[in-house]
Order: C-alpha cells, then sequence, then structure tokens
C-alpha cells in the first residue's frame, strides 16, 4: 500500500515538474498584432516600401505640406488675406504675423517635419539592409527618401531660419541625418549654411539614382532637380540654380491655360511632384481648396485689391478672381484651387515646370543673360496672355518683373513668403487688407519673416537655451 | 421539495458510506454564558456524512454506529465542539461565541494566516457587510468597513463599476487600482459580473508584508475575494429575495420653471440692450422681441404675456412647465433573487448558486441585469490528494446612455433644456426643437437609440492539493478566464447623433481572455515551541484582448440596428493585444513561543510588458510582530488582553504600464496615393520599467477589558520610476516618449476601534469606528509642473491640486463679477498689478479685476479628502437585528462643472438655469454673489474660479438595515430552519453643503453630468431548507 502511494506521488510530481519548465523566448515578447515592430519592417521589399508610402503620408499631412506650409507661406506675404470673420480664427496670428513660440501654427510643422525627417531617416538606414532587395531598388528607396529628407530641411530652413541671402553662417534647424535613440545626445541648431550642405548632397545623390519615370505624387529624378534648383536659388548660386531648373522641364510640355483655369487639383503634363490625395484619403477641410475656393469649406482666403490691379486685363490668369456679393460683398474670391467633387480631394500641385521656366529667368537674369531671361519669362507669359509681347526689359527692371511675374503665376501655391525673405525685400500691404504692414528690409520688424523655435523644443531639448531663439522673439 | 432536493445533492455529492446502527446519543447544546438553548446546530460524527441538527428546544438525537466516534457540534459564530462519544449515551454540550477574533483565519497571499501570527497590514471583511445589499458589486459595500480603502463611485448608472484606492493614489499616468484575486486567480473582467452574494470573506492587504508577494502588480495593494464553499453536515439550502425601490440620492438644487427662465431671459434682454446704449424704451421693446426666441417656446396661453417690467401679467395662464428632471429620472426596480446550497460529507463539498439581478436604473436608458452561477466543488480523493474546482459564469447586459457633455447624455439634457420646452408636441409627438440640445429630446432618444453592452463570463479554476510528506504539501491552481461583450451602439436616422449620416449602427464583439496556473510547495512544521513555515513556487500569467469593430451608416427604415439595414460600411476594425508574465515566489515565516514574528518574502516577476533591459523585477518584504501580552511581565496585567507590535518594510511593482509601450512600431493606416502605408508611431524604450513602491508600515493592535479593541497604523509608501511622459527634442522624430520618471510619496495615518458595549442574553451592541488619513505629495515630474484644465502638477503638491482663478464676489455698484488679482502668484512671473485692478469694494482689503484674463490662478486645495472613515452599529435584541453604519468624507473639495452651467449668467441664454441665479444682481438686489444677467455675456463670469469649487465634506448614512430572525419554534413547524426577513436602506441620509446630487463625485473631483447617486430602499427575505 504505501508502495503504491509513493509510486503515485512520484508519478505526481513529475507531472507537475512538467508544468514548471520555464515558457519559451516568445512568451515574454509576444508580437503586437496592429503594429510592427521596428526590427520587422525593414526585413523585405513589401515592408520597406509601404515605409516609404508612409512617409509620404506625414509629408501630406495638413500639418505640413498639405495645408500649413503652403497657406502660411501665402499669407505671409501681399497677395492674399484672410477673413477676420467665420473663420474660427485659423491661420490669424500667421495672417498678422504674429506667431509667438508656443503657437501652434510654428510647433506643429516644425514637429512634424522632423517626424517626416525621422521617418527619412529610417529608411536610409533601413533600405541597404534588406535581404530581399537588389542593389537597384535599393538605392532607388534611399534616393526617394533622401529627396522626402531635402525636401523638408529646405522648407524648415526657410521657415525657421534667416535667408541663406542674409547670413549663410546664422543658426539653421537641427541636422538629424540618422534616427536617433530616445537618450541620444540633443542636437543643436546647425549654421544654415551647412543644412544647404546637407539638402544639396541629399539632392545631387538622388538625382543620380532616381529616373523619371514616376508618378508625379512621387519624387523622380525632376523633383530632386527642381529642388536642387530652389536650393541653389536660395543660396543664389544662379549659375546651377539655373542649370538644374532646365534639367527638371527639359522635354516637359507646360500646362494649358484650360489646365490653369480648370480647379489645378490635379496633376497635368507640368506637373513634376504633387500630394496626391484621393477621395477616401484627403485632409477634407484641412485642405488648401477649403480655405480658398469660395465654397464648400472655410472659404475664407481672399485676394487682395491692389493684387488683382497687377493683372493685365487680358490675362486668363485675372479670371482666378471674382466678386459675388452674396458671398462676399467686399473682397475678391479666388478661383485657383478648387474640390475635386467631394470636399478637400484634389491634388495639391508641389512642383511644376513653370517655377523652373521662373527659376531659369531670374538666374539668367541675374547672370547678364538678359535674352535668356526674356525667353524664360515669355515662355510664361504668352501662354496666359494672349497678343502679349516678348519682354524687353533688362537689368534690375527685368529682374523685377520676373518676380511680379512669380508672384502672378505662383500666388497660393505656397512661394511668396520665401521669395521676400531671400532676397530681401520690403513686406508692404495696402488696400483692402485688414492688416496693413510696411515691413523694410533692416528695420526692427523685419525678425517677424522668420518663424519662432517652438518653446517645446527650447524646453526640451538640452542643446538648446532661450538664447538660441530666433532674434526678435 | 425538499426532499427531492435533497435527494439530488446527495446523489450530487457521490459517495454515501451504509452504516449499521448501534448507539443512539441524544443530549441538549446551550450557549456556554447565557445557557440558553441553541436551535439549528449542526451536529455529525467525525469523519461520516451521518448528521442531524438540533431542534427548537437545542435537543438532538443521533445513531451512531461506532461508539468511540467522535461528535461534532457547529454553529456560525461559535466555536466548534467536539466530543468523543466513549459509549454514552447523552452528552449535553456548551457552546460558546467565537469572540477571540485573533484565532481567527483569514485568507492573505497564497495561503491562510490567523490574525495573531500576521506581520503585514490587512483587514478582513465578512460576508455579513456585503450580502443583502442592494448593490451591484461588491465594491461599493466595502465604502467606510475598512481602513485605508477609499472607494469612490461617481454615476448612478447600475453596474458601473467604482474607483477603488487603497492608501492614496500611487500613480500618475498608470493606473492606480489594486489587484483584485479571486479564489488564488488575479482576476481581469469587470467586478460587476461577480455576485456579491457568493463571497465567503474579503481581506484588503495594505503593506508590503501583506502584499509583495504578488509583487510587480502590488504596488496598489491587493484585494482577495473567497467565495462561498461547501461545508460538511446537513446539506443547507438557502433561498433569498429582496426588492427595492432606488431613487436619486437627493434632489439637487432646484432649477427654474418656465416662468422664471421666460422673465429672467427676459431681464437678461434687456440688461444686454441697456449695456448695449438703447434707452429704456428701446431696450424693452427688444426684450420683447426677442424674448421668445432665446427661450425658444413662449409657455403662456397668451401671445404677449410680460408686461414692460418683464414680469409676467397677472392672470396669465402657464401652458408648459416641463420638469425635465422628472422626464429623465424615475423610480428604479431593484430585484435580487439568490438560491445558494452548500453542503458535503467528510470528503465531498459542494456549493451551488444561482442567482438574478436587476436594476431597473433611475434614468433613462439605463439599466442593469445579470444572471449569475456557481458551483464549487471539492473532493478529498485519498488519505494525501485533493482536488476541487471553482466555476463562475454570469450573463449581464447593461444599457447606459452616454454621459459627459455630449448631446445625446440625458442627463445634461435633463439640466439645460429650459422648462418651457414641452416634452411631446401638441399631437402627441416628440418635440425636437429646444434651444440648448436641438434635435436631442432625452425621452425620445430613450426610445429610439440603444446603448447596450452585453457580458457573458465563465471563470474554470481547477485545483489539486497533495500531501507528499507530513510536513510538505502541494497546490496547483489553474484559472481559465473568458469574457466575451457584445456592445451595440445604435443612433437613429431621424433625430440626434445619427440624424446627419441618416442612422448610424456600431457593434463590437470583444474578447478578453486570460489564463493563470500556480504550483506552490507548502512546509509547515514545528520545532518545540517554534513555527516554521515556507511556501515556495512558480506562476504564470497571460491575458489577451480581441476586439472586432464594425459599423454602418445610412438606415433604410428606423428602429432596425442590425447592421444589414445600413447602406454605407464604416471601416471594420481588429486588433489582439496580448501580455505575459511569468512568477518565481518564495515566502517564509517564522514564530517562536507565540509572542515573536517574522516574516520574509521574495518575487521576481518577468513580463512582456517590460523593456528588453529590464525583464525581470525582484520584489521582496520583510515583516515581524511581538505579541507584548504574552511577556511574563505583561500577563498578569487583566485587562490587558492582547497589545501587540508590527513592522514591515518592503517592495512592490506596478505593471499598468501598456502591453508593448516599450517596443519601437510602425502602424498602418499611413496610406498615400492609393497605396497602402506604415509609419513609425512609437520610439523603442528598452530601459522601460515597473513602477516602483517602496513602503513601510508600523502598527499597534491591542485589546482591553475583552471589549475593546483596535489597532493604529502609520505607513509610508514611496512611488519611483512612475510612468510619465518626457518631452523629446523634435530631432529625435516623437514629441514624447514614456519613460519612468516621476516620484510621489502617500503617508499616513489609520485606526480602527471596536467596542463589544452590551452582551447580556437578549441583548448585544456593539459599535466600530474607523478613520483614515493619507497625504499625497508628488516629488518629482522631470518638469517644473504641469498646468492643466482645473489643476496643477507640481513636485510638493498632490495629484489633484486644484489651481484656478479666485472668486471675489459681485461688485454691488455693477453687476460685474470680481476676481483677486492675486498678482503676487506664481501663474504669471509678472508680480505688477494690472491696469483693471480696483479695491475689492466688499472690503476683503485686497486688489480685485473684473477682467478675467487679468487674474492669476492660485492654489486652493485638493480632491483628496484629508481623512474618511466609517462608524458602524451593531445591535440585537432576541431575534431583532439592527445594523446602522455611517460613511464620512472630509476636507475633499469639487469643482462643479454642472452647477456652472447652470449658473451661466447668460453666456449660454436659452440654457435653463439654477434657481439660484434669480439672486442675480440688479440695482435693487446690490449685495449679491450672483452676477447680473445678461443674455450672451462675455464678462466669463462663469469660466472656472473658486466660485464653483466645493467643499465636498459628508456624512451618509451608508446602510441602515433592521431583521427579524422567525423563532424556531414556528419555522419548524413549516420544515425551515430559518427564516429571516429585513428591511435595509442604502445611502437613505446624507449632510453635506455640497450644491447638487451627490457630494461623492469622480475621485479627480470634477463633476461630468453623470448619473446621480442612488438610495435605495429594500426589502427581503431569507429562508433556510
Amino acid at each position: 500500500m504505501t508502495k503504491h502511494i509513493l509510486k503515485i506521488r512520484v508519478v505526481l510530481m513529475l507531472m507537475i515538474a512538467g508544468m514548471l519548465t520555464s515558457c519559451g523566448d516568445d512568451f515574454l515578447n509576444p508580437k503586437p498584432t496592429t503594429a510592427l515592430e521596428d526590427e520587422d519592417v525593414f526585413t523585405s521589399l513589401t515592408n520597406a516600401k509601404a515605409a516609404m508610402v508612409g512617409a509620404y503620408d506625414q509629408l501630406s499631412s495638413y500639418y505640413f505640406d498639405g495645408l500649413y506650409l503652403p497657406i502660411m507661406s501665402d499669407l505671409t506675404g501681399e497677395d492674399v488675406m484672410l477673413n477676420s470673420t467665420n473663420n474660427y480664427n485659423w491661420f490669424v496670428a500667421v495672417y498678422q504675423l504674429n506667431v509667438l513660440p508656443n503657437y501652434q501654427y510654428a510647433s506643429n510643422p516644425w514637429s512634424l517635419g522632423y517626424k517626416i525627417i525621422y521617418d527619412a531617416n529610417k529608411i536610409i538606414e533601413g533600405a541597404p539592409k534588406l535581404p530581399d532587395a537588389t542593389d537597384e531598388e535599393i538605392n532607388q528607396l534611399v534616393a526617394e527618401a533622401k529627396v522626402m529628407r531635402a525636401y523638408v530641411m529646405l522648407k524648415m530652413v526657410e521657415v525657421f531660419a534667416p535667408a541663406y541671402a542674409e547670413d549663410p553662417e546664422a543658426p539653421g534647424i537641427l541636422l538629424v541625418t540618422s534616427p536617433m535613440e530616445y537618450g541620444a545626445p540633443d542636437v543643436g541648431r546647425t549654421p544654415v549654411k551647412d543644412i544647404y550642405v546637407q539638402i544639396v548632397s541629399d539632392l545631387l545623390y538622388a538625382e543620380d539614382v532616381l529616373g523619371t519615370d514616376n508618378e508625379p505624387g512621387f519624387f523622380g529624378k525632376r523633383a530632386a532637380q527642381a529642388l536642387l534648383a530652389r536650393a541653389y536659388l536660395d543660396m543664389q548660386d544662379w549659375e546651377n540654380a539655373r542649370d538644374k531648373a532646365k534639367l527638371a522641364y527639359e522635354g516637359m510640355e507646360l500646362m494649358s491655360v484650360n489646365d490653369m483655369l480648370g480647379g489645378f487639383y490635379r496633376s497635368n503634363s507640368e506637373t513634376i511632384f504633387s500630394l496626391a490625395y484621393t477621395p477616401e484619403d484627403n485632409n477634407i477641410y484641412l485642405s488648401i481648396p477649403s480655405f480658398y475656393w469660395p465654397v464648400n469649406g472655410y472659404s475664407s482666403i481672399r485676394a487682395n485689391d491692389k493684387f488683382v490691379e497687377l493683372y493685365a486685363d487680358n490675362d486668363f490668369r485675372s479670371y482666378l478672381f471674382t466678386k459675388v456679393p452674396s458671398i462676399d460683398p467686399d473682397n475678391y474670391l479666388i478661383l485657383k484651387f478648387q474640390h475635386n467633387q467631394s470636399v478637400g480631394n484634389a491634388e495639391r500641385i508641389s512642383i511644376r515646370a513653370s517655377e523652373m521656366y521662373l527659376i531659369e529667368a531670374e538666374c539668367e537674369a541675374e547672370l547678364g543673360n538678359d535674352k535668356n531671361a526674356q525667353d524664360a519669362l515669355f515662355a510664361i507669359q504668352k501662354r496666359s496672355i494672349p497678343g502679349v509681347g516678348r519682354p524687353t526689359e533688362t537689368g534690375e527692371e527685368l529682374i523685377n518683373k520676373i518676380l511680379l511675374e512669380r508672384r502672378k503665376e505662383l500666388f497660393g501655391e505656397g512661394f511668396r513668403w520665401n521669395d521676400i525673405k531671400r532676397r530681401n525685400l520690403p513686406l508692404v500691404r495696402e488696400g483692402d487688407h485688414w492688416v496693413k504692414l510696411d515691413i523694410q528690409p533692416g528695420s526692427d520688424d523685419y525678425y517677424r519673416l522668420t518663424f519662432p523655435i517652438p518653446q517645446r523644443e527650447l524646453d526640451a531639448n538640452k542643446a538648446l537655451t532661450e538664447s538660441d531663439q530666433n532674434k526678435g522673439y | 421539495m425538499k426532499k427531492i432536493f435533497k435527494a439530488i445533492l446527495l446523489a450530487f455529492a457521490m459517495v454515501m458510506p451504509a452504516m449499521g446502527q448501534t448507539l443512539q446519543v441524544s443530549g441538549v447544546v446551550t450557549e456556554s454564558k447565557t445557557k440558553e438553548t441553541l436551535p439549528g446546530v449542526n451536529v455529525f460524527v467525525e469523519g461520516t456524512t451521518a448528521g442531524t441538527i438540533t431542534d427548537i428546544n437545542g435537543k438532538y438525537s443521533i445513531s451512531v454506529s461506532d461508539e468511540n466516534a467522535v461528535l461534532v457540534f457547529s454553529f456560525v459564530g461559535m466555536e466548534t465542539v467536539k466530543e468523543k462519544i466513549n459509549g454514552r449515551t447523552v452528552i449535553n454540550v456548551e457552546m460558546s461565541p467565537t469572540t477571540e477574533s485573533l484565532k481567527e483565519v483569514m485568507v492573505v497571499a497564497y495561503g491562510v494566516a490567523t490574525k495573531e501570527a500576521y506581520t503585514g497590514a490587512a483587514d478582513v471583511v465578512n460576508k455579513e457587510v456585503i450580502e443583502d445589499r442592494p448593490v451591484t458589486s461588491f465594491q461599493k459595500a466595502l465604502q467606510g468597513t475598512t481602513t485605508g480603502l477609499q472607494v469612490t463611485t461617481s454615476s448612478g448608472q447600475p453596474g458601473a463599476g467604482s474607483t477603488v484606492r487603497i492608501r492614496g493614489i500611487g500613480s500618475l499616468s498608470a493606473s492606480s487600482a489594486p489587484l483584485y484575486v479571486l479564489d488564488g486567480v488575479p482576476m481581469s473582467g469587470s467586478l460587476s459580473d461577480l455576485n456579491p452574494n457568493d463571497i465567503e470573506s474579503i481581506t484588503v492587504l495594505k503593506d508590503a508584508a501583506a502584499a509583495s508577494l504578488y509583487g510587480s502588480r502590488a504596488a496598489n495593494g491587493v484585494i482577495i475575494v473567497t467565495t462561498k464553499q461547501g461545508k460538511k453536515g446537513t446539506t443547507q439550502i438557502s433561498f433569498s429575495a429582496q426588492t427595492g425601490l432606488s431613487s436619486l440620492v437627493s434632489k439637487g438644487y432646484r432649477l427654474m420653471n418656465s416662468t422664471e427662465i421666460y422673465e429672467h431671459s427676459w431681464q437678461g434682454l434687456y440688461n444686454s440692450a441697456l449695456l448695449d446704449g438703447y434707452t429704456i424704451d428701446e431696450a424693452t421693446q427688444y426684450a420683447h422681441d426677442n424674448v421668445k426666441d432665446v427661450v425658444g417656446f413662449n409657455p403662456f396661453e397668451i401671445d404677449d404675456p410680460l408686461d414692460d417690467t418683464g414680469t409676467v401679467k397677472p392672470g396669465t395662464k402657464v401652458k408648459t412647465n416641463t420638469d425635465w428632471r422628472d422626464e429623465v429620472y424615475h423610480r428604479g426596480l431593484v430585484q435580487d433573487y439568490n438560491l445558494g446550497v452548500s453542503g458535503g460529507s467528510e470528503s465531498t463539498k459542494v456549493y451551488f448558486s444561482l442567482a438574478y439581478f436587476d436594476d431597473s436604473g433611475t434614468t433613462l436608458g439605463s439599466n442593469f441585469t445579470r444572471y449569475s452561477g456557481k458551483l464549487n466543488v471539492s473532493h478529498k480523493v485519498n488519505s494525501f490528494l485533493t482536488a476541487g474546482m471553482n466555476n463562475q459564469f454570469s450573463y449581464s447586459i447593461t444599457n447606459a446612455p452616454p454621459g459627459g457633455s455630449g448631446f445625446a447624455n440625458p442627463v445634461r439634457s435633463a439640466e439645460v433644456i429650459n422648462a418651457a420646452t414641452p416634452v411631446y408636441n401638441g399631437d402627441g409627438t416628440y418635440n425636437w426643437e429646444n434651444t440648448a440640445v436641438f434635435d436631442f429630446n432625452p425621452v425620445g432618444l430613450a426610445e429610439m437609440d440603444i446603448y447596450r453592452y452585453k457580458t457573458a463570463w465563465g471563470l474554470i479554476n481547477p485545483w489539486l492539493e497533495i500531501k507528499i510528506l507530513k510536513d510538505l504539501s502541494f497546490k496547483t491552481n489553474a484559472a481559465f478566464d473568458y469574457s466575451n461583450t457584445d456592445n451595440l451602439n445604435y443612433y437613429n436616422p431621424e433625430h440626434g447623433n445619427g440624424a446627419g449620416v441618416n442612422g448610424r449602427s456600431t457593434m463590437s464583439r470583444s474578447i478578453n481572455m486570460s489564463w493563470n496556473v500556480s504550483n506552490l510547495f507548502f512546509y509547515k512544521k514545528q520545532f518545540g515551541v517554534s513555527n516554521v513555515d515556507v511556501i515556495i513556487g512558480q506562476e504564470s500569467h497571460g491575458e489577451q484582448y480581441s476586439p472586432l469593430t464594425a459599423g454602418v451608416t445610412d438606415f433604410s427604415i428606423p428602429g432596425q440596428p442590425d447592421l444589414i439595414w445600413g447602406a454605407q460600411p464604416q471601416a471594420p476594425s481588429s486588433s489582439t493585444s496580448e501580455w505575459n508574465m511569468i512568477s518565481y515566489l518564495g515566502q517564509a515565516k517564522y514564530s517562536y513561543e507565540g509572542r515573536y514574528y517574522a516574516s520574509a518574502s521574495i518575487r521576481a516577476d518577468g513580463s512582456s510588458r517590460f523593456g528588453a533591459n529590464n525583464k525581470y523585477g525582484v520584489f521582496y518584504s520583510v515583516g515581524a510582530s511581538w505579541v507584548m501580552t504574552k511577556e511574563s511581565w505583561l500577563s498578569d496585567i487583566n485587562w490587558l488582553n492582547n497589545l501587540k507590535l508590527r513592522a514591515s518594510y518592503g517592495t512592490s511593482g506596478n505593471n499598468n504600464i501598456g502591453n508593448y509601450a516599450s517596443l519601437g512600431l510602425y502602424a498602418g493606416g499611413a496610406n498615400y496615393g492609393g497605396y497602402p502605408g506604415i509609419t513609425p508611431v512609437q520610439l523603442p524604450y528598452p530601459d522601460l520599467s515597473w513602477e516602483k513602491i517602496t513602503s513601510l508600515n508600523v502598527g499597534v493592535e491591542f485589546n482591553i477589558f475583552k471589549r475593546l479593541s483596535g489597532d493604529a497604523e502609520y505607513y509610508n509608501r514611496k512611488s519611483d520610476a512612475l510612468l510619465f511622459s518626457q518631452l523629446l527634442s523634435a530631432g529625435k522624430g516623437f514629441g514624447s516618449i514614456m519613460t519612468n520618471l516621476g516620484a510621489m510619496v502617500n503617508s499616513g495615518f489609520e485606526g480602527s476601534l471596536n467596542y463589544d458595549a452590551v452582551k447580556t442574553k437578549d441583548w448585544d451592541y456593539s459599535l466600530g469606528f474607523n478613520i483614515s488619513l493619507n497625504r499625497n505629495e508628488i516629488l518629482d515630474l522631470n518638469t517644473d509642473e504641469i498646468r492643466s484644465g482645473t489643476k496643477l502638477l507640481e513636485p510638493g503638491g498632490d495629484v489633484y491640486q486644484f489651481y484656478l482663478r479666485e472668486w471675489a464676489g459681485v461688485n454691488p455698484e455693477n453687476g460685474k463679477p470680481m476676481w483677486f488679482t492675486n498678482s503676487q502668484s506664481d501663474d504669471d512671473e509678472n508680480n505688477e498689478e494690472p491696469d483693471s485692478a480696483y479695491d475689492d469694494p466688499l472690503g476683503s482689503g485686497r486688489l480685485v479685476t473684473s477682467e478675467y484674463a487679468d487674474a492669476e490662478r492660485v492654489r486652493l486645495g485638493s480632491a483628496l479628502p484629508k481623512f474618511f472613515g466609517g462608524f458602524n452599529n451593531f445591535l440585537s435584541y432576541k431575534n431583532f437585528d439592527l445594523s446602522f453604519y455611517f460613511y464620512f468624507s472630509v476636507g475633499g473639495k469639487v469643482y462643479n462643472y454642472d452647477y456652472a452651467t447652470n449658473m451661466h449668467d447668460g453666456t449660454n441664454p436659452g440654457y435653463n438655469l439654477a434657481a439660484d441665479a434669480l439672486r442675480a444682481w440688479t440695482p435693487n438686489n446690490k449685495y449679491t454673489d450672483v452676477p447680473q444677467y445678461v443674455a450672451n455675456n462675455q464678462n466669463y463670469s462663469n469660466q472656472l474660479s473658486s466660485r464653483f469649487l466645493e467643499d465636498a465634506s459628508y456624512l451618509r448614512l451608508k446602510n441602515i438595515s433592521l431583521s427579524y430572525n422567525l423563532p424556531a419554534s414556528l419555522i419548524n413547524r413549516v420544515k425551515m430552519k430559518a427564516l429571516k426577513v429585513y428591511v435595509s436602506a442604502e445611502n437613505i441620509w446624507t449632510v453635506t453643503g455640497y450644491h447638487g446630487f451627490d457630494p461623492e463625485v469622480a475621485i479627480s473631483g470634477t463633476t461630468h453630468n453623470s448619473i446621480p447617486g442612488v438610495k435605495v430602499v429594500s426589502f427581503g427575505i431569507k429562508v433556510d431548507l
């Protein structure tokens, strides 16, 4: 009997000992089902490509290139105005040139900009390790991510730092070229010129690798060249800017006047890069057409009367302005950016050949090649102004004419703010603006053309102190 | 009927050994002190199922097959008596009450302990407190019963949970809720699924020595719930039925009636016109022209009911005067039926119960129904093997309308829709027009919208115990816990939330699954005067939560919530979230001569929630106690019956830090250009750890004159490595990361006293008092301060510190609001007085301003009470029992958003007003605390300030219950063992200075239009067969 019981006890003990054996490594490391761990992303080309798509999605967010940057770039100028009422206070501080360090108009683009750079850096770091991709596929991913990084850095250095032309040694933005761990030492502000060195180097790499067979919603060779042209233009490296601008549009046909007046909501023959929103996937009310188109949205952007008067009577582009008393009895409505069937569904054309022609014209004029400059300017003017004569101006007069053409051609597309800054122009608002300004270069108020570094960054970044804030704030 | 029942149960109980009848033993059982006979005492032969109970006169007679057998006498509340027969035929027995609570066995972490030998701080709440209360979950019954335990119920929604905190708030971002352990198994489901009547006892583990054995889950204390088990002896069948009427705990502040709101609105328009520079005539005309639009309806039978002073013309008849509270609230009916069967033999014991609970709620569209069943079985297989299983099942259906500031919240609608608004149109259809929540008539919506939540919960808990050697045993305890919720939110296509999309229906099903296995060795041995007690073992645990959600809009017909009826599908979603833990634990206890006790415990937890660099956490505790009365130099003090000192120190953790918080993650949904994409959503943080708590406890327990007993404790709980969001430079890709940075301390005193005042043959009266004081202080935040809404978090302050502008009253000259400027406050670094500052006309001697923005915020106390506790009384006379207990909470503050909404001073013209607003400033009523009423007021008078910060101290008669046990002589005739009838009242009486329905609001001290607390008066009957 005792023996029997002992036997049973031994068997039971063994059973239980079996239960005690420790569990596998997976037990303490279960994988989430609704997210991928970092280490599982750059394990296949498919995943890495999805991460690239994700980076474009971040870029198209309304906090960055989808709305904030383009709309703020025109509101910090003379040509468009913001309704003071029925606008839920959107962008009022921007229009007043009164953005303070704790305002979301500075902090959101700043945070999101670096989030996109983080996304791009993860791809630049991760793609070369892909086990199932060819060198060509890897290079393509890295090059696209580098264009992404350069695109974002160029926008941010234009917004958050003084113009390169004014002071290339001035503190620029944070230079982050690889994903940082949470505990890594913070980085401070890098001089403006070094930011441009990085931008140019990224873009030159990409220009070499990328082809021209991309969809307009994604970066290709032309986008890299166009961004190089923009960067060189900021740096007043007129020859390189001209060369890259010409390469960027080479072989493209300019869009027709019909396309220009047809609502600007989908890419066309001259589109180099556009944010490819779809009916299912767009920012709806926080979109350019929602603010610009006179109905179906916030509809709170108006054109300044003095700006509208600058157009010749026979300029087709003057049809982009209208007055409809039932909507707004006082101000010009803008018909440039239309919704495509549903609110917010419109591609946002971000880079197009016409801008490249105007860069070419400006550079040639600066270089003293007035004839080439006149040719490039004429290419743009003749499309919109029937019977217009070839420009005959030269020198400073020609440059001013080209800059004016940039306003007429590109208004609403997010250029004016930087054009004022990079050329050190005055910002003078007259006519029916409700916030009138006269900010002359060199004046005490000129600092307002550069956004403050967000307070949150100064608080969180151990490499920065209050003294690293931009002048004036 | 009774016989059939018995037969079934006996068959169920398996073995019935046959017996020969050789000896008839009889006798009388009496109470030792009163010498009164005791009916209903269980008498059985040890080791068999043969038994009987004493009759009305305390007499029994039993057949015994072995003259050397032992008779066992047991009775609730009495010490069990064993008598060896030794051939006697008459055995009279005296039983004495189990007064010496020190010997009481209590369920503690991974085992049991006597109170005397325990080195930790723990309190037991017995079933008597929890049973027969008209509450959905047991925590509500715990309020005020034991020290250190704060229970806050902020909603009167039937089935809604309570916030339970043991010894203060332990965390900043993570949950501060205690761990619940049900029969040795950590619970993961909802506590309202557990039938309180199945509970035998609850142990609240408070300090390190008591709780540390639960390691990374013990930081905020542990509540151990033990369910009823079968008892050997005669099968006991009990049935109880209870019906109660529930209603709002108080009437709240009065709201304006339709005449008042109409006149007041007129006055507001008139005042606003005057302030805009109109003449008196123009202003009068303006008010006449607009008053109906502002109120929404003319509640009178004539078109121009007001005269030129804005007063209703004499003789005007009122057509509409809706009391929206009457429409939204109603009397609720609570029903609770329980059937319990308990019994067993020496080898097999069974407890089985079935229950039905229904609370029809006090608010439109809110109710709760629960069906539950339980079966606990244990069987002694042979001399060394015992096996058992605890099973639990419940199914509950909750209807709960949305809360908060949404328009669909009926509670808010009742407060903001004015009384001039009719519920129905003239033709009997619902009136959807009103000036506060347009298209959200709460009465109509309650009929048309559905907010329904169903939960099915099952818990299977098999266990096996092996006696390996005389002193060594082993127990394995496994549990599988599965709950399935089925939620439906349906917005009808015509009105309210669904009107914009022609109806919306969202259904979600989620599975919450957890399992737990523990394998423990127990070693217990006595060496002379020393006792050693060791536990060593291993435990593993896993939980998985998988929701699945789908929805549609655009319904072809109303009233059909199934998804098939909607034309537009919404994006469905599903996910699974999981965490696992593996633990090793050990505990040793040593005692010497019953005088000195020492204990030590250690536990290592490896958790999937912890970061890669911190996978295992180790937690320990040490404790000691000294029973001084056992020392010879104290033993001759007759009146001092017990004096015990104890102290403990140890560590524990809080693992409520999220399941994947340490991982770097990419999430889907970052689609672009028609392509699906992924994007980083979280930075990796491999150092992520549990929150660390170190706690010290010293306590003293005493008993004098065998009547007065009590204890007092001091504790200090320091929380470190608290989960908190750290700001990051944007260059790192994310603005913040959750790290272990915060630190906080809770320290306090607790004390309780129990006094057996009277104990005679007929009378018994005892009373108890307990009080808890806790101070919470933030030590470190990794940032100077965090301001949010009404609060300020800063080192040195507590977690719920109010930070508001300070209300200075109303300027008697112009009726404008005033706030103290408090320019010296650190709200703004500038200490200069604003231009708008002026001397307080009310004579405080301080500077005030009528510009809201110019006043600075100051620290104004905390939402946490300074102290709280309970006072209980138990009185019994013959067959009558009367018990009642009070709960008090003193010093906590509440920011009353709800009252602020009803005192809007014209900010929301057309919204209903509290009747207090009738005190508004007028040139004839200059000294008042309510500013001038001005339509479309923009002076911020009802914005956040101390104007609506109230002291929420209160004293509440939590429960009073009177019961009568029918005399056994009467009920034995109808073959019953016991019959009790009782009336009981819950929350029946409250003393408070608080405005509003109920001073018991969310623990953070703000009101959110929650369903007010309820009081319940119930009647019950309980039968033992």
